[in-house]
């Protein structure tokens, strides 16, 4: 099986955010990156589907500080193959992501044949959770979002995934491949790797470069922001002291007061 | 008495006989033993031939002086004698076997020599005094974690045997020499077959314990050579195989353990056991995961806090914990980690500390203080204060830190701290076998330090005092722990004592600070100086028990167990002592712990657990006002 995983850096939300002088973007000085979440999933995901089916796990990511230590940490857990994308200008809106990734799935010969392209269903700077629609519409593949569990059948031409609905209800889907999945958590959390693995594969291995492909559409945002604004901080939360019997008292009154009873 | 080994017996000489006996006796005995040495030499190797006068010095305390033993006096002194008659009789055996194999040679019998005949006599009737305590303690009153085995009372037996023979022998030697001659063969026959049955046995104690001695680890660290980790045979160090042909199962280890006496799965006296058969067993099958997962369980593995208790009682010098980090290596290796170690694996590499939090945030605890620290990579200091993750960051700790700055100022202290460059020591990290973390994290603390400018480093953490003093390698200066700089400060009058606190306190020796470091007497003098009574647990110094976070407990899921936590236990003790309200601890982790246990156990209006340095800072600055910080 030929696993394409896709993963993006996403500002670590460890350190405070601060809005850069233009009010548009972040400010970078205090900015440190980390692989989004749901595309660790994704990865760790592509990794069971390869020790149970065999293949090839190749990894695709867009350039961002800090991106080469995730790659490396990837061929550590097993990865067979690490990409970047590289010279793009830093910010990148999902469209232009998910428009990237097609373009290279597309274009690179070596990338194919492909049969499944996993990467995490969202982001915290994409809670649209719109890359991997976009790049399915792109590829002209079916696409599955909010998936936690990929089982491959024994023709190796269709898989069965588990998509999970609110309040609990799974689905169960059959998959015909190639196809793009949306990664909500891989079956297990990711594996943990020792630090002597991720720098032996950084005397081993290589991290493969790609140049930002040229999109039909210019790979421009249609929507631009205007403005960044931290978010204010209004009201208190009012604590009630005393007996049970006086706070749920006081409690009623305040329902009453404010309309709610 | 006639020569035994000239009369004759069935038409035979009685040499003759000797020498079959003796034959069949060495065969069996060289045959196990040969077996046991090869193994050991397919093991990885592990050098420990290294400053022998030193470690003949070792040897003369624990073997001959027998050191460990007399921690607990009674068994101690009974096991000294009973060890001292064997070495007599061994000698007086080769000596009486030589001379019966070849009749020839013109010397006499051990026994016929005035003084040996003498010293056998003293020797033998203490050793059987001593026999008779150690029956009473195994059968009658036995401490934990010893087994009435049949192993046990066949030795026993046996060298009340070999005792006895030889006292009865003398005794009759004139009035009955056809009773002598008997027994001297009974007493012959006995040792021989003593040394057949000893590599069999538990009790092959006796030959390999000198050996684990002597290659015994001269540095209290417990961290193997560098390794992938171990779970098959050949993958552990011929040392670490060694302990547990040395092991006598005598169960101090457990006693001692704060895993085991809480009631978890690990036993480090059964961990032991098992190498024993690991070393024993006829073959070498490498295949499924070796020892792991069969005779030890991962429990057991992670339930080590590597406080050192097993081994720094061990009379016989294993070594448990290299044995567990091995382990530990090895399931690291596979990615077999708890969730909760997992996560706070991934925080360290990340940020370098264990809290998950900003580097950046590392040195807020400074904030609110009326002075700001010097950074030690801006200007040159004499002291570097190596503050640690727990002290830095967790909310507890702010007010602990905070007096300790503040005393170090009103010291005139010439100090400074690295802010953000500091990052965790790596100490706990090593001991849950992530190796590769520790190098990182090492490599960026000598970073640090190699562009700051210091004389000498200072620790608020025992668990970073053992790290930078004895694993960061030579090119740290002198690193103290924070109670030792405090104890000279106050020695040099650069802090004085104003107020005398007239409270009554005892003190908890920190693992890593007491014996992996041998540090008592500082916090102790300084109990002294600002005028608390000081009032010792049962369990204090060396033999202080751990209160359960070391070793990486603290980051790991507790674990299910059937008895009181160690802290609970810990607590409990001082609570105890008549009219002591205050723990006094010097490590973070301690005051966390216990301050954990004085809420589960209900003792919170009994105890109040305090910082030595909080203590200090009551005495010697009693009329500063003291910023309450927010926590």
């Amino acid at each position: 099986m030929n696993i394409l995983v896709l993963l993006r850096m996403v500002p670590d939300v460890v350190e405070e955010l601060e809005i850069a002088p233009d009010g548009r973007t972040l400010d970078t000085e205090y900015l440190r990156m980390i692989v989004n979440e749901s595309d660790d999933h994704a990865l760790e995901q592509a990794l069971i589907l390869k020790e149970r089916k065999g293949g090839k796990v190749t990894v695709l990511a867009l350039d961002a500080p800090d991106v080469d230590d995730v790659l490396f940490s990837a061929v550590a857990k097993g990865a067979d193959r690490v990409m970047k994308i590289e010279g793009g200008d830093g910010g990148v809106t999902t469209r232009a992501a998910a428009g990237m990734f097609a373009e290279i799935i597309r274009n690179e010969k070596d990338l194919q044949p492909f049969d499944i392209v996993l990467t995490g269903v969202q982001a915290i700077d994409d809670l649209d959770a719109l890359v991997a629609p976009i790049l399915s519409h792109r590829l002209g593949l079916p696409y599955l979002a909010i998936v936690t569990k990929v089982t491959p059948d024994a023709t190796g031409k269709s898989v069965t995934a588990i998509r999970e609905f609110a309040g609990g209800v799974r689905g169960e889907f059959d998959v015909p491949l190639p196809a793009v999945l949306g990664i909500q958590a891989a079956e297990k959390p990711p594996r943990y790797v020792p630090v002597a693995k991720v720098r032996a594969a950084m005397k081993t291995s290589k991290i493969e470069s790609i140049g930002v492909p040229t999109m039909a559409d210019g790979g421009q945002p249609l929507l631009d922001v205007s403005h960044m604004r931290k978010p204010v901080v209004s009201g208190h939360a009012q604590m009630l002291d005393g007996e049970p019997e006086d706070v749920s008292k006081k409690l009623a009154g305040i329902f009453t007061e404010r309309g709610l009873l | 008495m006639h020569d035994p080994a000239a009369a004759e017996y069935f038409g035979l000489p009685g040499f003759a006989y000797l020498w079959l006996f003796a034959l069949v006796s060495f065969f069996l005995f060289g045959r196990r033993v040969w077996r046991y040495i090869q193994t050991l030499i397919e093991a990885r190797n592990e050098p420990r031939w290294d400053q022998i006068p030193r470690r003949l010095g070792v040897f003369g305390l624990d073997v001959l002086a027998q050191r460990k033993l007399l921690r607990e006096p009674v068994i101690g002194v009974a096991h000294f004698l009973i060890f001292w008659a064997f070495v007599v009789f061994a000698v007086s055996f080769f000596w009486n076997l030589i001379r019966g194999l070849l009749p020839f040679l013109p010397i006499p019998y051990a026994d016929d020599v005035s003084w040996m005949a003498a010293v056998l006599t003293v020797m033998g009737v203490l050793g059987l005094a001593a026999l008779i305590v150690a029956a009473v303690r195994r059968y009658i009153f036995p401490p934990a974690g010893l087994e009435k085995s049949g192993d046990a009372t066949l030795i026993l037996s046996l060298i009340a045997i070999v005792l006895l023979t030889s006292l009865l022998g003398q005794a009759t030697k004139e009035s009955s020499p056809q009773l002598a001659q008997a027994l001297w063969w009974v007493h012959m026959a006995t040792v021989l077959g003593f040394l057949a049955y000893l590599p069999y046995s538990k009790h092959l104690h006796l030959l390999a314990s000198p050996f684990g001695v002597l290659f015994g680890a001269l540095q209290p660290g417990g961290i193997p050579p560098p390794s992938e980790g171990a779970s098959f045979r050949d993958d552990f160090t011929w040392r670490q195989l060694f302990s547990g042909l040395a092991c006598a199962e005598c169960g101090r280890c457990e006693r001692g353990c704060p895993a085991f006496q809480s009631g978890e799965p690990l036993s480090p006296k059964v961990l032991m056991h098992h190498f024993k058969e690991l070393v024993r067993s006829p073959s070498l099958v490498r295949d499924g995961d070796g020892v792991i997962g069969n005779q030890v369980q991962q429990e057991d593995i992670w339930g080590c806090r590597t406080c050192l208790a097993c081994m720094d009682r061990c009379p016989v010098a294993n070594e448990h914990i290299p044995i567990i980090v091995e382990m530990r290596r090895f399931l690291i290796s596979q990615g077999t980690v708890d969730a909760h170690l997992q996560s706070t694996l991934v925080n360290l590499t990340r940020y370098g500390n264990s809290f998950g939090a900003s580097p950046r945030t590392r040195a807020k605890w400074t904030q609110n203080l009326e002075f700001k620290p010097k950074d030690a990579r801006k200007e040159k200091v004499e002291y570097l204060w190596f503050v640690g993750d727990y002290a830095s960051f967790d909310a507890r700790l702010q007010p602990v830190v905070q007096a300790t700055a503040r005393l170090f100022h009103e010291a005139s202290l010439d100090f400074g701290i690295l802010y953000d460059g500091e990052n965790n020591s790596g100490n706990d990290v090593r001991r849950v076998g992530e190796e590769g973390l520790f190098d990182m994290l090492r490599e960026k603390n000598r970073h640090a330090f190699d562009k700051s400018s210091f004389d000498r480093i200072v620790t608020t953490d025992p668990h970073s005092f053992q790290a930078l003093k004895n694993e960061y390698g030579e090119s740290n200066g002198h690193v103290q722990h924070y109670t030792q700089l405090v104890d000279h400060l106050i020695d040099d009058g650069k802090l004085t004592v104003g107020k005398r606190l007239g409270i009554k306190a005892t003190y908890h020796d920190p693992c890593y600070l007491g014996r992996y470091n041998g540090v008592y007497d500082a916090p102790r003098r300084i109990l002294n100086r600002i005028g608390v009574e000081m009032v010792e647990m049962p369990r204090n110094r060396a033999d202080s028990y751990c209160c359960g976070a070391g070793g990486g407990r603290i980051w790991m899921e507790d674990v299910p167990c059937s008895k009181e936590r160690p802290a609970e236990s810990r607590v409990r003790e001082a609570a105890a002592l008549p009219g002591v309200e205050t723990l006094v601890v010097s490590c973070p982790k301690d005051l966390v712990m216990f301050q954990d246990a004085l809420k589960t156990t209900g003792l919170e209006d009994k105890l109040v657990v305090k910082d030595l340095v909080e203590l200090v800072e009551q005495s010697c600055r009693p009329d500063k006002e003291r910023v309450e910080c927010p926590t």
